[in-house]
């Protein structure tokens, strides 16, 4: 299984340019557009063996070798606390926090003071306790992006997975119902309107349909159905929910006009091609969507099933169970792999992998990138 | 003579050790190291794509925090980075031989810091876009048309002006003594039209506010316009136009849009000191309690057919009108439950009443609740009192100027 990463790279957390290793790190190609596969970091630490999980912030990348040695590695920004882990079995990163999971222990570093001792520590005393710790879950609650860093939980929400956007949380339980709390003002709770929550409240337009998997972008909810459905709501600004985007397509049209402006005759020329835009909206009669307040059911590619999804702030990528990986929504770092800087509002198929002949398995979004799993595809006798 | 670049350096700091960059530890320091990065860069003979993407950085970063929380809750130090973007981004654009498209960008982006950011180096911004207007306006074509007389060749029809019964009439006093605004009407808190007091104006004598002159001070400058009829109404936005496209499309007409453009509720005095310049405060704020610098000026720019649903406001109001005619209507405090305010917090202060076509089967109570009304014509100062309901309708191309007031 080979890990690839594609996207916002400014901190060198997909790859580093040889000679900035000792430099500034503004030498780092900032926009890695093409999937680019993760070195191994075997040479520089003592950390080896295969990549199984990774976690992402904006400036940082965290990698899990879970194989006999379990330890995780760090790349990007949060490299100057330490480049490994040895022990760890989770990890979990913000921009503010860098939390790990050991067999007795869960604890976290305060990124902006630069300790040499972790900020929290929380002790896990069972057997029972450590199969709570599901990061940014653990023992009792979860820790947060930013400070205060642990929150409780209520136990009768019997919490199986939490994913954590800007400014709102989303809850997985065991029996497959979906919590949401937080802010809502960008329909991210999925109740309908755009009032928040203090407390987590479900998901009613779901009941009755287990879910398997949740994930939080910066301001849109997204979660997969047992079946393989993929459903998503919250703000759709930049396409992220893969339905129709109003402001997709006034950028495009912005900057078309952009490069045919000129001062003082700018005024006629804009309003000429702005009302062409204005035209054509109403011929198609097209409905674009930039709040979506209930969840909606996406259809990312004709009859397949989602097996996993992630997202940064303002994308989502998504895998089949045929190995096909889907993205969507903000593009200006290259995050959807499409090997251009265009944001998308309709998924579309990372043809690299295909290309490669190769099967995705996982995927894990940072804030501005994307980090895909997979593996050489076999050859079908027939 | 000095090159834009020469100028814009020369109100920088120096050196990269007296570039400041303090923030609170609100600011991650990953965010921390990007802006350093930025500022080693401008000191630096780089290559300016470079330094335009880590400005872009900057922007995006910041940009995702402003729209994290109420923006009342947003922190400053964010809105801070975000102005530091801005700069960055002007700097870059206006390095190495900027054209023309690069200038109206860079003045476009020094709007976005002054609209979103806040102040940063003894602001900053507001100094680099005075440089770039002037330079600007240097190369600026006279404009051909008599922008002015085609408006009112293009609505003759909204001449229509509603006929004030007497005993409804807002009262109108001319340059009445600061003791008797006081007694009779501050204090008691009735309507009331002053006239005379804004004759000094620059505004209507140095500087008669024609659209050659607003586009002249303010053409490439970027504002708030509200667009749709009402802003109670679901297809109502806000964008973001420089003040020439706002004329030209929603004052103008020029490219046949349907929908209202209003440049409303901006505090545009302090984006543009210049026009500042042609207002004075009236005399009569004095009777408040706070200071100058606690009174809100707002500019009330738009076509004929705006419309402001009846609502109200928590501070006292002068609104001056300089340019054009509104059609104002106003209720008593007193008379509240019988305007069927809206239940939702954001809407609490209007009305769910559409004043001038009020839907008598939903709203049976509103049409016998008392009212005063008014035409406001060019040099007439209303005062609302605070809280005082009041409805407004431009009925010609029309500039209010309002003072929020305690």
């Amino acid at each position: 299984m080979r890990w690839f990463g594609f996207g916002f790279n400014a901190f060198g957390q997909i790859c580093v340019q040889e000679e900035a290793e000792s430099s500034s790190n503004a030498a780092n190609e900032v926009k890695v557009i093409s999937p680019t596969e993760l070195s191994s970091h075997g040479d520089r630490s003592g950390c080896r063996g295969r990549i199984c999980r990774i976690r992402a912030s904006w400036s940082s990348r965290a990698c899990l070798h879970l194989d006999e040695e379990s330890c995780a590695c760090l790349a990007g920004f949060a490299t100057f606390i330490s480049s490994e882990f040895r022990g760890c079995k989770d990890a979990f990163i913000t921009e503010s926090f860098l939390t790990l999971a050991f067999p007795d222990r869960v604890e976290s570093w305060d990124l902006q003071k630069k300790e040499k001792t972790p900020s929290w520590t929380m002790e896990i005393k069972t057997q029972s306790e450590s199969s709570d710790v599901n990061l940014p879950l653990v023992p009792g609650g979860y820790v947060a992006l930013k400070p205060p860093i642990y929150h409780s939980l209520s136990p009768r929400l019997k919490a199986k997975s939490l994913a954590l956007g800007a400014e709102h949380s989303i809850l997985l339980t065991a029996t497959g119902v979906v919590f949401t709390w937080g802010m809502g003002s960008h329909g991210q709770l999925g109740h309908g309107d755009l009032t928040s929550e203090e407390e987590p409240r479900a998901v009613e337009a779901l009941w009755g349909m287990p879910m398997s998997s949740v994930a939080s972008g910066g301001w849109h909810s997204v979660c997969i159905s047992d079946g393989g459905d993929l459903y998503v709501w919250g703000w759709n600004e930049r396409g992220q929910l893969g339905l129709p985007s109003r402001g997709l397509r006034k950028t495009a049209q912005q900057q078309q006009q952009n490069s045919s402006q000129q001062a003082g005759a700018s005024c006629q020329e804009a309003s000429t091609s702005s009302c062409e835009g204005l035209q054509e909206e109403q011929k198609h009669e097209e409905v674009f969507i930039s709040i979506q307040a209930f969840p909606a059911l996406l259809d990312v590619a004709p009859s397949c099933e989602i097996q996993t999804v992630s997202c940064g702030s303002r994308h989502t990528a998504a895998v089949t169970t045929v190995g096909d990986l889907y993205t969507w929504g903000w593009g200006d770092y290259g995050q959807l792999g499409h090997q251009t800087l265009a944001s998308l509002d309709e998924p579309q198929r990372v043809e690299f992998f295909k290309t490669e002949q190769m099967r995705v398995v996982d995927v894990v979004c940072g804030t501005w990138n994307t980090f895909a799993a997979a593996v050489k595809e076999e050859v079908a006798c027939t | 003579m000095a090159s834009l670049w020469s100028k814009i350096s020369a109100i920088l700091p120096p050196n990269e050790d007296q570039f400041p960059l303090q923030f609170s530890d609100k600011v991650e320091s990953s965010v921390v190291e990007m802006l350093k990065w930025s500022r080693q860069q401008l000191y630096h003979d780089t290559v300016s794509t470079s330094h335009m993407l880590l400005a872009q950085i900057i922007l995006d970063i910041s940009w995702e925090r402003l729209n994290t929380g109420t923006w009342r809750h947003v922190d400053k130090e964010w809105r801070r980075v975000y102005s530091y973007g801005c700069l960055f981004k002007v700097a870059s654009l206006c390095r190495n031989s900027p054209t023309e498209d690069d200038i109206l960008e860079a003045v476009r982006t020094c709007d976005m810091g002054l609209l979103m950011g806040a102040a940063i180096m003894d602001n900053i911004l507001q100094r680099i876009v005075r440089i770039l207007q002037n330079k600007i306006r240097k190369a600026a074509k006279e404009e051909a048309e008599d922008d002015h007389a085609k408006v009112k060749r293009i609505k003759p029809e909204s001449r229509l002006f509603p006929v004030i019964k007497e005993e409804l009439a807002v009262p109108r006093l001319k340059c009445p003594s600061l003791e008797n605004f006081n007694r009779n009407y501050l204090l008691p808190l009735k309507p009331v039209i002053l006239e005379g007091v804004i004759d000094h104006w620059p505004a209507f004598n140095k500087h008669f506010w024609s659209i050659e002159y607003l586009r002249s001070l303010a053409g490439c400058r970027t504002v708030p316009v509200e667009v749709g009829s009402r802003y109670t109404d679901e297809d109502w936005s806000q964008t973001l136009l420089t003040v020439n496209e706002f004329i030209d499309r929603y004052i103008l007409n020029r490219d046949g849009v349907k929908t209202v453009g209003y440049l409303a509720q901006h505090q545009l005095f302090d984006q543009i000191p210049e026009l500042k310049e042609d207002i004075c405060f009236p005399d009569y704020c004095c009777l408040g309690d706070g200071d100058e610098d606690n009174i809100t000026v707002n500019a009330w720019f738009g076509p004929g057919g705006t419309v402001s649903p009846l609502h109200h406001d928590p501070q006292q109001n002068f609104l001056a009108q300089v340019v054009g005619s509104k059609y104002i209507r106003l209720y008593s405090p007193e008379d509240t439950d019988k305007l069927y305010p809206h239940q939702s917090q954001l809407l609490h202060n209007t009305s769910q009443v559409e004043v001038e076509n009020p839907d008598t089967e939903r709203f049976p109570l509103f049409a016998e609740v008392p009212y005063l009304e008014c035409v406001l014509h060019p040099g007439d100062v209303l005062f609302i009192p605070v809280r005082h309901w009041h409805y407004v309708r431009s009925l010609e191309l029309s500039f209010s100027v309002s003072f929020w007031w305690s």
